[in-house]
């Protein structure tokens, strides 16, 4: 039974997108609604029966479905591994994916794509689960390069406004910079290891590699290239905030939830590989600690509701790709976890806003939504804590383990600990900025409708998560074996529990209780270059326009008619005279083919017997 | 002979039979349908007694002929061809107003050629087979007896492989006259005690070649193929391009390895040149084809230039075992898809009509008109393009890692260029398809019939499953060869 389930998982979704793409749109929403959300819940059933039985003996389960091909050692396999990180992360992407298709139904209903919606997202979630099943990294790549796709395609979704297909565009060109440098990773671990499967990858690069050599330095430095592009991380991250020009939906499963982490997952995934490679785990925290730091900052001073989760869920990856660069691996994934949890709530719910309030983005333009919308509130609030990581909350575990992790680490311990403690006041103070702004203080547009019972219920669903996913033990141990902190410092302890206390006190007194005015100080030169500067993102996309995206296209229009080109076209036209001479032989006339025959046998048998002598 | 030995031949046997049956039948009572349904009946049969033939093991049977399990399976292969060009022949004769029983008749005798070429070990059954298979055809060739065309073609293909079947018979006599023997391992073992140098040999074993190389189109013998893959109708274009070539590239094979002519460095050598010019000739001349049928005769002397490259590669001894096993799997994905590219020409051609040669402009907006033709043509161009998840990319793949394995780079550089010029013309067809239909074009009538549809929809799944599920073949051929 739990073979034939692990099978399946897949297959729901990957045969559902199938069937919705076949019907080319004629399906009725009724079928195409229960196709697309039933096929991930039966896949969500298909995960909880496979983790009840690991649950119960902890035995790690392979399962080769077929090799495409052998020829000579080259033997690309579908096969699946099934441990408990694949586990944790197929219950987050069917149980989280589930909640999300089920809350699109209503979301998308009145839009007329409804087919093309499920059938992408349908096949996101296959891609997405092949990634995170596959025992080889060929089979992995495949996973994801299938949710880049997909990505692409739910990011221009409404593809008639031509900004969506830039954005599109743009996060699929960011993101392949970083897939080129993964590929070039896999070559490398292929060329030098002469294998892509996951486990006797590591067990080759343990036996071959010490640590610090040269060459996992070089391959995990690849990989993590892989990772930064897809996580969207620095100086890569530039391409989500403009990815959620998506439905809110697909920000909450794809640019939140799952695909966004898959580059936590590769190196939590390959993660002997990274031990035998300090310089780049060290390089992995300070990404992560710079990230979350520069994406904090950023939330601050963004007003459209969506951009500010969209910096929220950067600088959240950002926690975890501390977490894996100190080496708290399961820390990392828990956070993940809970990521997962809170930021599908914090989406959905902002999904719920500007779904009731005409399409309304702008937070200056909401307000006092606390009555109006209760349910919405209420999650909004209960998002933003865990997010702000406020004690009993799911966030509050996870980044907790994550910055005592830090503390503990030798030499450069307590400084990525500084750092991600400033994060976490950051924190505190940009979600309850949103609170504050959207749901209390003066109305500014009333809603003209109320979510359904197909956006109210995933909404409390996600909420329980958010408060109890931190209670949950991730069966984590056997994968990165038997964790746990030294003497814990309760000093450190108190501190971070107090900073997103203080953070919430801060946008409490400068955003509601208006006690401190932030006015003058944003009215004043310094502050208003200061939040210009934020607002723009740190002025990074300007910064790659100059350094890359300019240049490029100069280049490339200065190139236009030269060299290269026309080395193509001599080829082209090389063809076509080289087509034309040969025709000229076709003349139809026996008499010519029999003699050619002639002198094609004279000749032969010239160049054998001269050779023969 | 045993019982085994009827066994063993029991394909050749039913073959024979079926043909006899169907002579008697056309003489008592002529009726199209009752003799198409005989001659599939009897192909199908035939392709199922391969199964207990393969289980009997390796027999001689006779000095002609050498009933191994390659040489069957290629047997059913051929046999299930020759079954659907039956079932397409049957639709497309009927839309071009002919009743033709013997028709059918010289198809099954073409295949029991076909079939003995497969099976061949001796000069002798070489030249029966491949006798037996040509002069069927050119009656095939120019059954449509009410246009010139065919007629064309025949006489053409008539004279000219006449000629080559005369180069062929000369060789033989040469090499009878040095070595006194008829049976390739013999001939090799004579062979062995004669110097390697000796003019007397190479002139004939470079006849033999020269004659087969003929019948396989491969350049500078090339230049009836077109004229006569475009006179021949359809089905025959598909069966001649497919099943009379495979059955005479695995007899040349065998020629090769049994009578162990790799010996003579040279003539391997001039294979490893006809294939860099087949590949990169049947290439060039396919680029602006407009005709399909002509772009997809072109296209056959390209294919079999990569199929060339496997004697080049089994020069090495190291590698041949691979790249025997590559040049049969590549036959059998050949095979499927000339077959189906073919049958859907068939399709196409009487679906507009009496249109014998399909245009370039003839297929425009098909995927808006009947999308399932379409896209099972689309399947089949990909595959003779060589994408992957289809059957001609692993064949391809499979020759390119036999190259790589022999070191070829020159041949390997000639599969790449051609590979890229032969993605060119395939994919203009799918532009062609892909386009708006236009306006004055008259939609296509539906006269297509449903058997053929399943027949071309059973095809094309065969493709997709060789190119997603290769293993069970390559391991099937993996453990006969």
């Amino acid at each position: 039974m739990g073979m034939n389930a692990i099978s399946l998982i897949p297959m729901f979704p990957l045969l559902s997108a199938a069937l919705l793409m076949l019907s080319t749109g004629r399906m009725p929403r009724q079928l195409a609604a229960w196709l697309g959300a039933g096929s991930v819940g039966l896949s969500a059933l298909c995960v909880a029966l496979v983790a009840n039985d690991f649950l119960a003996d902890g035995q790690v389960r392979e399962l080769t479905l077929w090799t495409w091909m052998a020829v000579d050692n080259f033997t690309p396999r579908i096969a699946f591994y099934v441990d408990g990180l694949t586990v944790v992360m197929m219950s987050v992407i069917t149980g989280v994916g589930f909640l999300i298709h089920l809350y699109s139904v209503e979301f998308m209903w009145e839009d007329e794509s409804f087919c093309r919606y499920f059938a992408y997202m349908n096949l996101f979630v296959a891609a997405m689960l092949l990634l995170v099943m596959a025992d080889n990294l060929l089979l992995l790549y495949l996973g994801w390069e299938g949710v880049g796709v997909c990505s692409y395609l739910l990011v221009g979704f409404w593809y008639r406004d031509p900004a969506n297909g830039r954005a599109a565009r743009k996060a699929f060109v960011v993101t392949r910079v970083g897939d080129t440098a993964m590929a070039l990773g896999l070559f490398l671990l292929f060329t030098e290891l002469g294998t892509l499967d996951i486990q006797p990858l590591m067990a080759a690069a343990n036996d071959q590699w010490q640590v610090g050599d040269t060459l996992p330095v070089l391959a995990t430095a690849l990989l993590l290239g892989g990772a930064v592009g897809k996580s969207a991380q620095l100086p890569l991250h530039t391409w989500l905030p403009d990815a959620m020009a998506g439905p809110t939906p697909v920000s909450a499963l794809i640019h939140a939830a799952t695909m966004v982490t898959a580059g936590v997952y590769l190196i939590a995934r390959n993660y002997e590989l990274f031990l035998l490679a300090p310089p780049t785990m060290e390089a992995v925290a300070w990404v992560g600690v710079a990230t979350l730091l520069l994406a904090a900052f950023t939330a601050l001073a963004q007003h459209d509701i969506k951009r500010i989760l969209a910096y929220s869920t950067i600088s959240q990856i950002g926690y975890m790709f501390l977490a894996l660069g100190v080496g708290a691996f399961a820390s990392g994934i828990f956070h993940l976890m809970t990521h997962a949890f809170f930021k599908a709530l914090l989406f959905l719910a902002a999904g719920a806003v500007i779904h009731c309030l005409h399409h309304e983005h702008n937070i200056f333009r909401m307000g006092g939504l606390r009555t109006r919308l209760p349910v919405v509130f209420w999650s909004f609030l209960i998002g933003s804590a865990a997010l702000a990581a406020l004690p009993f909350t799911s966030g509050f575990y996870s980044k907790d383990a994550i910055l005592l992790s830090a503390w503990e680490l030798p030499h450069i311990g307590p400084w990525l600990w500084a750092g991600g403690l400033l994060g976490a006041l950051l924190t505190g103070i940009y979600s309850f900025r949103l609170v504050f702004i959207v749901f209390f203080g003066e109305a500014q547009t009333e809603p003209d409708k109320q979510p359904g019972w197909r956006m109210a219920g995933p909404l409390a669903l996600l909420c329980l998560l958010s408060i109890v996913g931190g209670w949950f033990a991730l069966p984590l141990a056997g994968v990165f074996g038997p964790g746990g902190h030294g003497e814990i410092d309760h000093t450190v302890e108190y501190i971070s529990i107090g900073t997103p206390l203080l953070g919430l006190l801060l946008a409490y007194l400068m955003f509601l209780g208006r006690q401190v005015s932030i006015e003058g100080l944003v009215q004043s030169p310094t502050g208003r270059g200061l939040k210009d500067f934020w607002f723009s993102g740190w002025r990074i996309d300007s910064l790659y326009d100059i350094l890359w995206v300019r240049p490029f296209t100069a280049l490339a229009r200065w190139w236009r008619n030269e060299p290269v080109d026309r080395l193509y076209n001599a080829i082209v036209s090389a063809s076509r005279s080289g087509h034309r001479a040969l025709l000229t032989l076709q003349t139809g006339e026996l008499r010519w083919y029999a003699t050619s025959m002639v002198v094609g046998l004279v000749l032969l048998l010239a160049i054998m017997l001269r050779n023969a002598s | 002979m045993s019982a085994a030995d009827f066994l063993a031949v029991a394909p050749l046997l039913v073959l024979a039979g079926a043909a006899t049956l169907l002579m008697m039948q056309i003489a008592f009572l002529r009726n199209v349908t009752l003799t198409a349904v005989l001659a599939a009946c009897g192909l199908g049969l035939a392709a199922l007694s391969c199964i207990p033939a393969i289980d009997q093991g390796t027999v001689q049977v006779t000095p002609l002929l050498l009933m191994d399990a390659l040489g069957l399976l290629f047997c059913a292969l051929f046999a299930l061809a020759a079954a659907v060009t039956v079932l397409l022949s049957l639709d497309y004769m009927r839309c071009h107003g002919d009743e033709p029983e013997e028709y059918f008749l010289l198809l099954v005798l073409s295949t029991l050629g076909a079939c003995v070429l497969a099976c061949a070990n001796h000069l002798a059954s070489l030249l029966l087979g491949l006798e037996l298979m040509s002069i069927a055809l050119y009656a095939l060739i120019a059954y449509p007896n009410r246009s010139l065309l065919p007629l064309e073609a025949a006489s053409k293909y008539l004279v000219l492989s006449g000629a080559a079947s005369a180069t062929i018979l000369f060789g033989f006599a040469i090499l009878y006259a040095a070595t006194g023997s008829l049976a390739f391992p013999e001939l090799g073992a004579r062979l062995l005690a004669l110097p390697a140098n000796d003019p007397m040999l190479l002139v004939g074993a470079a006849m033999v070649f020269a004659g087969l190389a003929f019948k396989l189109s491969v350049v500078p013998f090339h230049l009836w193929t077109p004229d006569v893959y475009a006179g021949a109708p359809a089905p025959i274009t598909g069966f001649l391009a497919s099943v009379g070539k495979a059955a005479v590239l695995l007899v040349l094979l065998r020629l090769f390895i049994d009578a162990d002519l790799f010996r003579y460095r040279i003539l391997v050598e001039l294979t490893g040149l006809m294939a860099i010019l087949s590949m990169l000739a049947g290439n060039l001349l396919a680029l602006l084809q407009t005709n399909i049928k002509r772009m997809l005769a072109y296209s056959s002397i390209a294919h079999i230039g990569y199929l060339l490259i496997v004697f080049m590669v089994s020069l090495d001894e190291g590698s041949r075992s691979l790249a025997i096993e590559a040049a049969a799997y590549y036959l059998v994905a050949y095979t499927a898809t000339t077959i189906a590219a073919f049958g859907l020409l068939t399709l196409i051609s009487a679906r507009q009509a009496e249109r014998e040669n399909v245009e370039l402009h003839h297929v425009s907006g098909l995927f808006w008109s009947s999308p399932l033709l379409a896209g099972l043509m689309l399947v089949a161009l990909l595959s003779l393009a060589g994408i992957p998840l289809t059957a001609g990319f692993i064949g391809k793949f499979y020759i390119f890692s036999a190259a790589v394995s022999g070191q070829n780079w020159i041949l390997l550089g000639a599969l790449i260029i051609g590979s890229a010029i032969g993605i060119y013309y395939y994919l203009r067809v799918v532009y062609y398809m892909s386009r708006r239909p236009e306006e004055h074009h008259a939609p296509p009538g539906t006269n297509g019939g449903l058997m053929v549809g399943s027949v071309s929809c059973v095809l094309i799944a065969a493709i997709l499953l060789l190119g997603t599920l290769p293993q069970s073949l390559m391991a099937y051929l993996r453990s006969i060869l």
